[in-house]
Parts: C-alpha cells; structure tokens; sequence
C-alpha cells in the first residue's frame, strides 16, 4: 500500500470515527431536549405506544394460541384422524356436551380404512397428594386397545416408571403434574382421586402442550366406574390402515356416523353434527383464521401508530420552531444542513423508539398477566409467544415511524439560513 | 500581502414589499491577519449586517467576498458552515450558548461538527476553559452561571477550532462595565500573545479603545477607516509593515 493511500484510509477511517462520535454526542443533544419536555415528550409519544401494545399483546397470545393448537395437532401422526361430537362451525354444538355414543365408536371402527379405534374421555377432577390438592385433567382411555396408539402415533413417553395395567386403579401423571403440580410426587406412591386410591405407576415427557402435560391418565373403565359416565366418549381416534388416504377415509367416516345419525333421528344429512379432522385439515383451519386475526390485528395497530407518528411530526415541528434560534447557533458554529437534519432526526426516532420501548413493555405484561390469569383458572390453556424476531420488530418499526414522522420538520429546520435564524426572537 | 477577508464592491440589499433597501453600499474593506479591528456604528448603521458577511453567516446581494484570496461569494450554505467551523470563531452579545448543555459541551460542540475525535476534543476543551478561569464550572449550566461566565465560555467556545479570525458582535453589551473590561482584556491578550486576527462590533466608543484600527460605518457605508497610530502592529515573514489611511 502507497504513503498516500495509506494516508487517504487514515483520514476517512478517522473521519468516520469521528461522524460516529458525532452521531454519540447528536442522541446526546436530542435525549437532552426531550428530557427538557418531560410531559410534552410522554403525550407525543403515546400514539406508538397504543399501536406497539395492540401488536405486541395481540400478536403474542394470537401465535402463542397458534403454537399451543399446533402443538397439539403435532401430536397427532399422519395417519391419525380425530373425532368429536358437534360441528366445528357451529360452535354451541361444540360446546354443548355432546358425547359419541359406544355405536358411533363402532361404526368409525368399521368404516373401510380403519385399522383401530381408541375412545378418549375427560374430565376435571381433584387429586390429593401428601395432603395437597389440585385441579388435574383426568383423561381416560382403553390402555388395553389403545396404550401402543399414544406411545406409537401420538409420541407419549415414559420419563419413570411404568405403563399401567388395563383395568386397575393405576395412573401415569403428565410431567406438569409431577414437576410443579406435586413437586414431592415420586412413582410408586399413592393419591387419590374422588375417594379412591391410585398408584402412580409412571411419569410421562412433557408432549409440548401445557393441556396435556397436565393430565392425569386413567383406564377407561375405572374412570367409568369413577364418574359415573359407563358409555360414550368426548372424543375418538382413528388409526388409519395402511394405504390409505387420510382425507378419503375422514369424508368416509363422516358420511357413516352421519347416516346413522339420521336413521335415528330423522335429520336432514346436512345437518352435520360431528367433527373429523385430519391433521392437516386442521393446521390449515388454525393457520387460516389465526393468519385472518393476526392480518387484522395488525391492520388496526398500523392506524394507531400513524396516528402516533403525525403526533411526532406535530411536536417536531414544534420543537424545531422553539428552537430556530439555537440551529442558528449551530450553524454559525459550524454545523452543516446534513448535521441539522441528522440531529432532529434523531430526536423523532427517539420519541419512536421510547413509544415502541412503552408498547413493548405494556404488551408483554399483558400478554403474561392473561397467560398466568389463565394458569390459575384453568379454562383455557394459553402461553403468549413472545418471540426476540417480534420485539425486535417492534422497536425498529416505532424507531423508523419516529424518523420518517421527523423527516418534514427536520428538513425545514435544515433550510433556515442562519442569519435569520440568528436574528428570531 | 493577503488579506485574511476582503470585501470587494459589496451591496446587501432587502427587499420589504415593493421597495428594494440596500443595507450596505459599495463596501471595500480588507481585514489584514492579525489585525484588531473595531467595526463602529450607530443603531441602523448596517454594522451588524457586515459583522454577518464578514463571519460568512450570508452572502452579498452584490460584490465578492475573499477569504484568503478565495472567492467565498457563492458557496452553498454547507461550504459556508464548513469555513466558518474551521476559520471564524463568533462571541455574540447574547452569548448564544446552548441551554441544555454543560459549558464543556458547549465549549465541545465546534469540534463535534469538525468530526474531532472524543478524546482530544475534552482535553482541548478544558484546557479552553481553564484558560478563561472557568477550570472548576465545566459540568454547570449556562442557566447556573453569571452573564461574564457566560461570554467567557463563549469565548472559549469561539477558539475550540482554531480559528483564523474571532467576530464578537457587542461582546458586552450585556454585562456591567466591569466584567465588559475583563472580556475586553481576555481579546486583547489572544490577539496580543497569539495574533490573533479580532474584529469587534460595537456603537461603544469606549470598547473601540481596546483596538487601534477604527472602522467607522453609517447609513450602509464605510466613512472612515483608521489607525490610531500609523503603526500596523502585525509582522510577517520577518518584516513589520508601515500603513498609511
């Protein structure tokens, strides 16, 4: 490398260094001049935080619920197909408390393309263990037809322990149960569940799902005789033979139960009354609406931060008129267009910044406090996804809003000629 | 020899509605390295007008204006900001200090726009302010500091760059006469024990004292242009120059 280029390097490497110090010293005038305006700077800047809370709260718990159902629906292999009771348009007759009755499970289970049914059934139920209580989820099913469906197709395993025998008061716990439910929990020791004792036989990995991880699972027959309920089930599983399509035979299964449902009670076979799903029907269904609520979502915060952003502008431009002298002086002292529009740029990127900063933190507790509201009242089981990608996405949306916001005043400012600007009073 | 600023044939003209005011008239002036120079004028005279030309705060209506043999009458404002950041240092009669920072940032700010590195620039600026005996008020505020403190930050503000030429524009015609006297001596000693090149705008006959070349301006023109003594103080390259007016 020649002298002179070496020395041309030094001098822009030093230059940029230097505009690099610059820029430190610019945040420094302009955190300087909001602080100055302490409640003037809260008020501009609450318009972005409206807007970042609405996309950080509502994005949160809207991917957090996403990821929950998909969650879930990873769970269920490929060859899996789910049965409820109800429609899944009509959302009474999903929550009606309907069951599948024992001749709705055989007739899935005679539909051509299915190779076993298992029958699901559940309800919440008090256990006590070493003198303590909680809620579980007691989820029963027939271990004998189907403990090697959930071990092989829906990914259950054994952290400790056993599976348990069919037809005996035996429980596996899921890891929720045993790791914070009853810390003191062990295999082998005894609870009880509506009067009756039950050896936890084992202790399940967690399945990814908080639901589930908080089950407690029991025989299909006790638990018949536990609650009282002998015949039906809240939901079935099919497993599909092997070649089989799993869309055909779902349409399949469908077609039977609801033939058989109108043999008996006289519907029209357009009333459908029973829910099928592939797991893939499923995942587009969440993806489609959550993708549906989510676009809106965003859609409404986007018009609160403009909002918020034309209230930056506006003290911008204010700010700027207050201080036509104070450019003057700058520009005496030797500050270029360039600097002047880089300081006041700065400041309204700032007032973004502390906007999207506030809305993010608004967002999160937020999105935390209706995530542990509902760990205590186990309607609904929801962890808000805060993820770094949608934080970081906030922050430099609001810094970008502020600055493009500042654009306009920050020019104007730039142009004033120093004369006049010297002479303002 | 060359002046330091020449104004060649300079008009500055404004306009008010309809009608056209010339400010200035024909101004020829060149201000010598190492002068101390006293612009004087009443009120309207247009002195302040040539202190902002001089200071290539604005640009003439008509005529040239060299710096150091450059013609400087048509830079953009950016060009303009740039000389003036490197060569001219200004005291105003309002001091002109920026409220919200300490007198080290204000003494700092200079060299910021002229991308000095973050090290030197502290060190020069406190060296600027221990030299104006403001050693031990470089955290204060301009809002927490006398008038006189004040233009001395000024002062020392006006020297962060080095400049080729310091304009103080009623230096102290805010403060009482005896922190006006001490500001006075502070300039008289930088021009005495540096050389440096000072010019005062005043209408105070009693400021004008401090320097020996009088520049008198009345309605827009310059009516006279003197040396108290036919000897021009300055020397360079060894020889000392004899000026008649």
């Amino acid at each position: 490398m020649k002298a002179g280029d070496k020395k041309s390097v030094f001098m822009a490497l030093s230059k940029l260094g230097g505009i690099s110090n610059g820029v430190k010293e610019y945040f420094k005038i302009a955190i300087k001049s909001i602080a100055r305006r302490r409640v003037r700077s809260w008020l501009t800047t609450i318009g972005i935080v409206i807007g970042v809370f609405l996309i950080v709260s509502l994005l949160s718990l809207s991917q957090g619920l996403k990821n929950a159902v998909l969650n879930q629906l990873n769970m269920i292999g490929k060859d899996l197909i789910m049965i409820m009771p109800g429609d899944i348009s009509n959302f009474t007759s999903l929550v009606s408390g309907d069951e599948l009755s024992d001749e709705d499970i055989k007739i899935i289970e005679q539909t051509e393309g299915v190779a076993k049914v298992v029958s699901i059934d559940y309800t919440s139920v008090v256990m006590r263990y070493n003198n303590q209580k909680k809620t579980v989820l007691l989820y029963a099913t027939d271990w004998r037809r189907g403990l090697d469906v959930f071990k092989n197709d829906v990914g259950w395993s054994l952290a400790d322990g056993r599976w348990p025998a069919p037809q005996k008061n035996e429980i596996i716990v899921g890891s929720i149960v045993a790791s914070e439910m009853f810390p003191s929990l062990r295999v082998g020791t005894e609870a009880v569940i509506k009067g009756r004792k039950f050896i936890i036989v084992g202790i399940l990995n967690s399945v990814g799902s908080k639901q589930d991880d908080s089950m407690v699972g029991i025989d299909s027959n006790i638990f018949a005789s536990l609650t009282g309920e002998r015949t039906g089930a809240k939901q079935a599983m099919a497993k599909l033979k092997a070649g089989y399509f799993p869309d055909v035979v779902a349409e399949k299964i469908k077609s039977n139960l609801n033939e058989n449902r109108k043999r008996q009670m006289g519907q029209k076979e357009t009333d459908s009354s029973y829910t099928v799903l592939t797991s893939e029907k499923v995942m587009s269904i969440v993806g489609n609406i959550l993708g549906i609520i989510q676009a809106v979502i965003i859609g409404f915060a986007s018009i609160a931060i403009i909002v918020g952003g034309i209230g930056i502008m506006n003290t911008m431009y204010t700010s700027v008129t207050e201080r036509i002298k104070e450019i003057g002086i700058m520009k005496a002292i030797g500050a270029k267009n360039k600097t002047i529009t880089t300081i006041f740029l700065i400041e309204s990127g700032i007032f973004g910044m502390l906007g999207g900063l506030g809305g993010t933190l608004l967002g999160v507790l937020l999105a935390k406090a209706i995530e542990i509201y509902f760990q205590v009242h186990p309607l609904f089981y929801i962890k808000a996804d805060v993820s770094p990608q949608l934080i970081l996405f906030s922050l430099t949306f609001s810094f970008l809003v502020g600055c493009i916001s500042g654009y306009f005043p920050a020019r104007s400012a730039a142009k004033l000629k120093p004369v006049d600007a010297l002479r303002y009073e | 020899m060359e002046p330091l600023i020449k104004l060649e044939n300079v008009w500055k003209k404004y306009k008010l509605g309809e009608t056209e005011v010339s400010v200035l008239k024909e101004i020829n002036l060149d201000i010598q390295p190492g002068t101390f120079a006293t612009i004087m004028g009443p009120s309207g005279s247009g002195k302040s007008t040539l202190m902002y030309l001089l200071g290539l705060l604005d640009i003439p209506s008509e005529g040239k204006i060299y710096m150091r043999g450059q013609d400087v009458s048509e830079f953009s404002e950016d060009k303009l900001a740039e000389l003036r950041g490197e060569k001219i240092g200004f005291i105003f009669q309002q001091f002109n200090l920026l409220q919200n920072l300490t007198a080290l940032e204000n003494v700092m700010l200079p060299m910021i726009f002229q991308q000095v590195p973050e090290a030197e620039r502290k060190d020069k600026a406190m060296k600027l302010l221990e030299s104006v005996n403001l050693g031990k008020r470089i955290n204060h505020k301009p809002s927490e500091m006398s008038g006189g403190e004040q233009q001395r930050i000024a002062i020392a503000r006006s020297l962060a760059n080095n400049p080729e030429i310091l304009i103080a524009d009623e230096p102290t015609g805010n403060l009482d006469s005896t922190t006006g006297k001490m500001v006075m001596e502070i300039l008289t000693k930088l021009h005495r024990e540096q050389n440096k090149t000072i010019v005062v705008v005043t209408h105070d006959p009693n400021i004008a004292h401090y320097s020996r070349n009088i520049i008198h301006i009345q309605d827009g023109l310059i009516v006279a242009n003197h040396f108290k003594n036919e000897e021009v103080l300055w020397a360079e390259n060894g020889k000392t120059n004899l000026k008649n007016v």
